[in-house]
């Protein structure tokens, strides 16, 4: 096999890349030595990407088991001299500040990029937080690319700016972002970079409180630089009109929008724009000068109100005699901004009409397709034996993972959620103050992740929960990416396979069964066991992700299901177990071919309506 | 290119059925032409079998996500999809459908039911100024394989003229950008849908 194209040494070269495929290619030209993540949506296709071209050996990488770990690893990568990436979605920081706010006291000579991608709209998140936040707490340069090409120059930037300054820096994309895919041209790639030899300073970097006093000054002087270098920032560009006197300030995907609102208005040659790519420190000197230009300006910054803050509180310093307006009730801090609600906002603001066309009404009565467990999915027979035996007695404490979706009906798996990790805490905390069984479901990477401290907490605490690990063998949701619980032939070299039952009973549980998830009458033998026992009693139900065992391990279930005959228990399969592959031909329940995995679930669900039969051809 | 050949592409199907990459294989082969690209995709939780939706911008459109009434172009990979995704066209503007319907689970399982296709094309022409629906499924699978039916879309769509991106392009694009092993089939299925397009005029 060839280089991949990512590794391509040509000068000039253009390629189509997506966003986070245009990080990894500026990380390279930058010379990464070292790559940690955790995987997780938006996010995972930078370190997908590195895993997947190899890399000739230039970089070291990992799937750490959660982000905080992943931070750590790659701090001490920076502090032994190695140029650092950490990538992770936007609530993956929350796991992740400990180490980051106080690696900005001692500061990490090799250099240290941390990738947050963020989730505003909430595709596949749990809120939209806004970790331009982050920057402002911890004290973080921190760049904010608008197009894949950009995500290349300021992924090489940031690294470059870590490496000079010695602190952490903080690279913000969006999904919109990530996802976009768009012409990047090549810089040169260079050799990895030569790693920083670690110079012994206790008083430096064991952050005792004398030392962290003198560092929080250390820091300051740090951004101090850094707002200086923000301000002689390429990535924060002017275009000025001579005329006017309005002027928008604009950062991110807004940009974007921004873009187009002002060509389909037709008001480019009525506004000045200050765009901002390295947003953090505030380049004060440009924004100063900016806004002592203009009698109006507008803000405009998906997600929070930050810049906007900051531009108000500039100007009450400054002393400038300008008008500000940002966030109003078409741009708010809720979702997503788009062309159509930037040309709203600037229609607004410029008092004149808004020359939108209408639109085509959507239809409300058209069958929705929500995201459903795959047919023969090993959560599924799980969730359906955990109906049989609790029904709606049991409090269902869920966790993050496709097993999630166990919340839609007919399962209802899921009756709370905080975040990784949370089912055994929080189902802990829920069963201390309640009558009610509390059944958590955690899958085995986010079991990994953050779901083996509650365990350690909830035997250690004498707690009362029925655990259900859902073990698939594989980070399902975000790409099949690697864990610990993983089978040893599938990680190869390089890793190393932990057992799940053996790291539950060394903790001290000695209820601890482990079922296939596909053999029904165990899981409801189980279940029933421990449905009245104290303590702590963990279920692990264990077969790999269908997806998963089919693309990437080679098994494929040689028989399929079919139906043999119409009766109750046929129709009770279709409306309990829901499987994708089951559908209605005139008045008979079907199974399609097709989508059938051959997990043969249903013919324990109804015996006498199901048969295995050879698969014919099928699907490739 | 001027402004007035800038377009906005909306792609829409169901998890597993390849739009993303049918995305990805118009993108790449417009680049290679000297277009201006930009494309957005969403990846995650909405890949498990539920709608996958994609937008493709020629021409120097610089926004990632498209609001309704702006796309110049729908190519929706199943029907109901193709009507769900209906708001985004742009009054006038075109669509080009797949005929094949994947029933959602709720239509599966008989709770709710799958609007006719009559229906679907006549609420598209009260919008569009062109719809064209094509047996992708079908043409797919005489090509080689049900993927390349995704193809079979993009090729009518370019048979057209409705794209900057001609027949041969794309077929260059194929060759280019596909996989060998899937090149002969998507080439195969870019004569069929021309066929068809030719028999369907006649």
């Amino acid at each position: 096999m060839g280089k991949h194209p990512l590794l391509s040494e040509k000068r000039g070269e253009k390629q189509l890349l997506l966003g986070n495929e245009a990080i990894v290619r500026g990380a390279l030209e930058a010379g990464v030595n070292m790559i940690t993540c955790y995987p997780g949506t938006p996010s995972s296709e930078v370190v997908d990407t590195f895993r997947r071209i190899g890399g000739d050996g230039r970089y070291k990488m990992e799937y750490s088991v959660n982000e905080k770990v992943a931070m750590e690893v790659a701090c001490g990568a920076a502090l032994a001299g190695a140029m650092s990436l950490v990538t992770m979605k936007h609530v993956g920081l929350n796991v992740a500040a400990d180490p980051l706010f106080t690696t900005a006291y001692t500061g990490l000579p090799g250099g240290l990029v941390i990738l947050s991608a963020d989730d505003p709209g909430c595709h596949s998140s749990q809120n939209e937080q806004d970790n331009r936040g982050y920057a402002r707490m911890a004290h973080l340069p921190c760049f904010e690319p608008a197009s894949a090409e950009e995500a290349r120059a300021m992924t090489r930037a940031a690294f470059a700016l870590a490496r000079d300054l010695q602190q952490p820096v903080l690279l913000r994309t969006t999904t919109r972002v990530s996802h976009m895919r768009g012409a990047v041209t090549f810089h040169t790639l260079p050799q990895a970079a030569q790693t920083v030899p670690f110079q012994r300073e206790p008083m430096r970097y064991v952050p005792l409180p004398a030392v962290a006093r003198k560092r929080h000054a250390a820091l300051n002087n740090a951004m101090q630089r850094a707002q200086e270098i923000a301000d002689q920032s390429p990535f924060n560009i002017e275009t000025s009109h001579a005329e006017t006197k309005l002027g928008i300030i604009a950062s991110g995907v807004a940009r974007d929008y921004l873009a187009d609102a002002l060509i389909s208005g037709g008001w480019t040659d009525k506004v000045d724009l200050l765009e901002l790519g390295m947003t953090w420190p505030l380049p004060e000197k440009k924004l100063s000068a900016f806004l002592k230009n203009h009698s109006h300006v507008l803000v405009l910054e998906e997600g929070a109100d930050f810049l906007e803050r900051d531009v108000r509180a500039l100007c009450q310093r400054i002393g400038a005699d300008v008008s500000i307006e940002g966030k109003d009730e078409i741009l708010t801090d809720m979702g997503e901004y788009s062309r159509s609600l930037v040309m709203q906002r600037l229609a607004k603001w410029f008092s004149c009409p808004c020359p939108l066309n209408p639109a085509p009404t959507p239809r409300t009565d058209l069958p929705g397709r929500p995201p459903n467990l795959c047919p023969g999915c090993s959560h599924r027979s799980v969730y359906y034996a955990a109906r049989q035996v609790f029904g709606d007695e049991a409090i269902y404490s869920s966790d993050i993972g496709c097993y999630t979706l166990g919340v839609v009906p007919p399962m209802r798996m899921a009756d709370f959620l905080f975040c990784m990790g949370s089912s055994i805490s929080g189902g802990s905390g829920f069963s201390e103050v309640s009558e009610k069984t509390v059944v958590s479901f955690i899958g085995d990477s986010t079991f990994f992740h953050s779901g083996m401290t509650g365990l350690a907490n909830a035997v250690f605490n004498q707690h009362k929960l029925l655990l259900v690990i859902l073990d698939n063998g594989t980070t399902a949701m975000t790409g099949h990416q690697p864990n610990p619980g993983m089978l040893q032939e599938a990680l190869g070299e390089g890793c190393s396979h932990l057992d799940i039952e053996q790291i539950v009973r060394a903790f001290g549980v000695s209820q601890c069964k482990k079922v296939s998830s596909y053999n029904l009458r165990g899981l409801i033998k189980a279940m029933t066991e421990f449905k009245d026992l104290p303590g702590i009693r963990v279920l692990i139900a264990q077969e790999p992700c269908v997806l998963y065992a089919r693309r990437t391990l080679g098994k494929r279930q040689p028989n399929v299901a079919q139906v043999v005959e119409q009766n109750d228990d046929t129709r009770r399969c279709l409306k309990e177990l829901a499987c994708p592959a089951f559908y209605m031909k005139g008045e008979d329940v079907a199974v399609d071919q097709n989508l059938c995995s051959g997990c043969m679930v249903c013919l324990q669900v109804a015996p006498k309506s199901f048969k295995a039969v050879k698969r014919e051809g099928g699907r490739p | 290119m001027s402004q007035d050949k800038r377009l906005r592409i909306f792609f829409t199907g169901v998890g597993g059925q390849g739009t993303l990459t049918a995305t990805n294989l118009l993108a790449r082969t417009a680049l290679m032409n000297n277009l201006e690209v930009v494309a957005g995709e969403v990846h995650g939780m909405a890949q498990r079998g539920g709608v996958v939706e994609s937008v493709l911008l020629l021409g120097g459109w610089r926004s990632p996500k498209l609001d309704h009434g702006e796309a110049d172009l729908i190519l929706g990979f199943e029907p109901l999809e193709t009507l769900r995704a209906l708001p985004y066209l742009r009054h006038g503007g075109s669509v080009f459908s797949s005929s094949d319907p994947l029933p959602p689970l709720s239509v599966s399982l008989g709770v709710s039911s799958y609007p006719d296709l009559e229906t679907i094309q006549s609420d598209i022409q009260k919008v569009a100024s062109q719809c064209t629906f094509l047996p992708c499924r079908e043409l797919g699978t005489k090509a080689g394989s049900v993927q390349s039916g995704n193809t079979v879309l993009l090729a009518a769509a370019c048979a057209s003229g409705v794209l900057p991106i001609t027949l041969e392009m794309l077929s260059q694009g194929i060759k280019t950008f596909l996989p060998e092993k899937h090149q002969a089939s998507n080439l195969e299925a870019l004569k069929l849908a021309e066929a068809y397009l030719k028999s369907a005029a006649q």
